[in-house]
């Protein structure tokens, strides 16, 4: 059990869900996103992690490679949170140009 | 020769090419749509003689490769939403980067249904999350804009906890192959087993709009165009809530079904009430989806217990699929002015509201029955209440509609009478009830 | 009200996390638990799939990054889709906010700036070029060296506010880029048995050209993402107002 590291995890994902919960800047809700995504990118690295393991590139010398599985697919994870963010930006800006504000005013109703 | 991966990978193929030939963008859009519809025919046909499908790709054996697993009610839910698509797609009017899109989310929505791996599903997921987020702001208005950026944020909440779901899984049994996970799953820790379904309930539920996580729902319908909150109602909300149904049955226990039973009853119940107290219209629309996802769940949540659960949920998918993105269709005008909206609006209100002739009657029959064998008549009551609940505003909505109305867009209307009209035929048509009843594997 | 909700909610979230990763164990992923079962005849394989991917990359793909074998060859129809993610959101962004182009005059960078990055911008795209052609043999790959080549042209974007990508070209490779990757897939399925199934010869592991089509693939994925960032930079900034 690696507690630092889970700890960060946890850390950085409840403090995004906060950000989302608790601000109304929309910026600051999207930079709060990207922390969850992040949290949750260490946490899938973090799993793939054994001690002592090296990075899974052959070469002989090594007997103890870490999972290679986890880092492939934070690699798609992380190439997703950029998307989302870059099309994130898009509509702020066409938020910003219709209404000349970035907090989000009629809130998150049911 | 058919193959599930050409429904996913020839449509990629077109959107990658469509920039080059921007010119004839439509058609070409439209024949690649009604090219899936009819391969996901052919599959259909072959999984319905031959019994499930798996195909490998890139030759690597599961669960060291990815591979696509398509059964009876898989087939008929990708022909649903190509189907649906094609039809819908006629009155898209923009210019071909929404095409691009439109296509990319119709893919995505397809691939959800088709694949058989989890994180290859949260990847389709994504195509079909972003393809909507910009397909939803594509009227470039305040409200559209609005209701893309809340229906982003719920979204990537809901990805977030997918993804974290899918680690706990993969930190349990290093494998993400839904098959290997189903059979292995008894050796999971059972309160890791919780935590990583509820974890991906909530993730998937957010594209599914279940309770409490279907705020964006409203917004987004609302701020839509109409064709767009059309492909809202029968893509991704009907892909994902098929995967929540993959999801209960590779969980598989007794305490998740009945989580995902009441899960399903507080979002028929609050999506009816909803609806019921709406002023506007595109709102009530949007809050009666929630109410009908609702439904399909409490149908696949009894998926152990009776046989009827399949047949119910795939009733109530075709016609809340036909029927409310036909009424989404003919939404953008005040009032149903001409005969065919007039006919639209009836026969959608009919079929959602389970009168005997539509698909929407053999849905709720169906449910109904199961939940007779169970003797769950608690369950019963709630479907039975929300049911009024549901004839009464729409008998309201009716009433405000029928009358004079602004004069039809028949380029709208003349679509969603073609969608409107598949929930008659699977009303009329009630033996495909054996087609549908068939084993859905996991 | 709502922020202490919100923190009450956070910290039980942050408790639920902490409790739920304490069960994890950092066991070795080769052990006998986890070895996998078959989906298709049901049989139980005698290793777990990570260790499969260690022990075979070599030999099943040619590769000798196990990272990129996985991300290219075993798990390659994820990576298809997560370039459709990419191109969806670039089509997205560019759909969005076009006809836009114009905007504020923008104050010039000083002659250090624009000198200098005239100077480097062919030093990025080659270190851009070598981390994905060599994605099969060192850390890297499609990824970060589309993502270095988008570095260099927001260099450019920033010391020369008159610098537009040309957006044919740009939409050019990005289709050209991505169809080559759909059509490699799909001459697996006609050459070999499968969508993206490997065609071509192996080769021997550790040199570039080895590894069958996962060169290709890389190379066409870098163009892309490289294409794909930087016209989403170019799009975002032509609506700096």
């Amino acid at each position: 059990m690696m507690w630092p590291e889970y700890i960060t995890v946890a850390a950085l994902i409840s403090i995004g869900l906060y950000g989302v919960m608790a601000k109304k800047n929309l910026m600051k809700i999207f930079i709060a996103l990207s922390l969850m995504e992040t949290g949750v990118n260490l946490l899938l690295i973090t799993i793939g992690y054994i001690p002592g393991g090296t990075a899974p590139i052959e070469n002989g010398n090594f007997a103890k490679y870490v999972d290679p599985l986890p880092q492939a697919l934070v690699l798609t994870a992380i190439v997703i949170g950029l998307s989302v963010t870059a099309l994130a930006l898009t509509l702020l800006i066409w938020y910003h140009s219709k209404t000349g504000t970035l907090e989000y005013r009629r809130g998150m109703r049911w | 020769m058919v193959t599930p991966v050409l429904m996913i990978a020839i449509p990629l193929l077109a959107a990658f090419l469509m920039p080059l030939i921007k010119k004839a963008h439509r058609y070409f859009t439209f024949s690649i749509l009604l090219l899936n519809a009819i391969l996901s025919v052919l599959l259909f046909a072959k999984v319905y003689n031959d019994g499930a499908i798996y195909e490998t790709i890139a030759g690597f054996s599961p669960p060291v490769g990815i591979y696509l697993a398509v059964d009876n009610l898989s087939a008929l839910l990708a022909l649903i939403i190509n189907l649906f698509a094609t039809i819908n797609f006629v009155t898209s009017k923009k210019d071909f980067k929404f095409s691009m899109l439109y296509l990319l989310g119709v893919t995505g929505a397809t691939g959800i249904v088709l694949t058989g791996d989890i994180f290859n599903m949260f990847v389709f997921f994504e195509i079909t999350a972003v393809a909507s987020y910009a397909l939803v702001a594509s009227k470039k208005d305040e409200k559209a804009v609005e209701g893309s950026i809340k229906y982003m944020i719920l979204g990537s909440v809901g990805s977030s906890f997918m993804l974290i779901g899918i680690a706990i899984i993969y930190s349990q049994l290093k494998s993400l192959n839904l098959y290997d996970i189903a059979a292995r799953i008894s050796s999971m820790d059972p309160k890791m087993m919780w935590l990583s379904f509820s974890f991906l309930l909530t993730g998937i539920g957010v594209e599914a709009e279940l309770f409490p996580l279907n705020g964006w729902v409203p917004d987004a319908y609302e701020g839509a165009s109409s064709n767009i909150a059309s492909f809202l109602s029968f893509g991704p909300s009907k892909a994902s809530i098929y995967a929540i149904a993959r999801l209960l049955i590779i969980f598989s226990m007794s305490r998740t079904y009945e989580l995902a039973l009441y899960v399903g009853i507080a979002t028929l119940l609050i999506g009816e009430v909803a609806a019921f107290m709406q002023k506007n219209e595109k709102r009530m629309l949007a809050y009666s989806s929630i109410g009908q996802m609702g439904l399909i769940l409490i149908a696949f949540s009894l998926i152990k217990d009776t046989s009827y659960a399949i047949p119910a949920a795939f009733f109530i998918i075709v016609s809340h699929a036909s029927a409310k993105s036909s009424l989404f269709l003919i939404s953008g005008k005040k009032g149903f002015g001409g005969i065919t909206s007039k006919y639209v609006g009836l026969a959608g209100v009919l079929s959602l509201i389970g009168m005997p002739p539509m698909a929407g009657f053999w849905g709720k029959w169906y449910l109904l029955m199961g939940i007779a064998d169970e003797k769950m008549w608690a369950v019963a009551a709630v479907i039975i209440f929300s049911a009024v609940i549901e004839a009464i505003y729409f008998a309201r909505y009716l009433h405000k509609n029928l009358g004079e109305g602004e004069s039809e867009d028949l380029g709208y209307s003349i679509p969603a009478a073609v969608m409107v009209s598949v929930s008659i035929v699977m009303g009329i048509l009630p033996l495909i009830y054996n087609m549908a009843g068939g084993v859905l594997n996991a | 009200m709502r922020k202490v909700v919100a923190i009450i909610l956070a910290s039980a979230f942050f408790a639920v996390l902490l409790v739920s990763f304490s069960n994890i164990q950092q066991a070795d992923y080769g052990e006998k638990e986890y070895y996998y079962q078959n989906p298709i005849n049901g049989s139980y394989a005698n290793e777990s799939v990570p260790s499969h991917y260690i022990s075979n990359t070599k030999n099943e793909t040619g590769a000798v990054n196990a990272v990129t074998a996985i991300v290219v060859e075993y798990r390659g129809f994820d990576t298809l889709g997560e370039v459709t993610v990419l191109f969806t959101a670039a089509t997205g962004v560019s759909f969005l906010l076009y006809k836009t182009r114009g905007g504020k005059k923008r104050t010039e960078a000083n002659l250090i700036l624009k000198e200098g990055s005239k100077l480097v911008l062919p030093f990025i795209l080659l270190t851009g070029a070598y981390i994905f052609i060599h994605g099969h043999l060192t850390p890297g790959g499609g990824f970060p060296g589309g993502a270095v080549i988008a570095s260099g042209f927001l260099l450019m974007m920033l010391s020369y506010p008159k610098f537009f990508m040309k957006e044919r070209a740009v939409s050019v490779t990005e289709s050209m880029a991505g169809i080559t990757f759909a059509f490699i897939g799909l001459l697996g399925l006609v050459f070999a048995s499968s969508f993206l199934q490997n065609f071509l010869p192996l080769g021997d592991a550790g040199y570039i050209l080895s590894a069958g089509i996962i060169p290709i693939i890389y190379i066409a994925i870098g163009f892309k993402v490289g294409s794909e960032l930087s016209s989403i930079a170019d799009k975002l900034k032509e609506v700096q107002k």
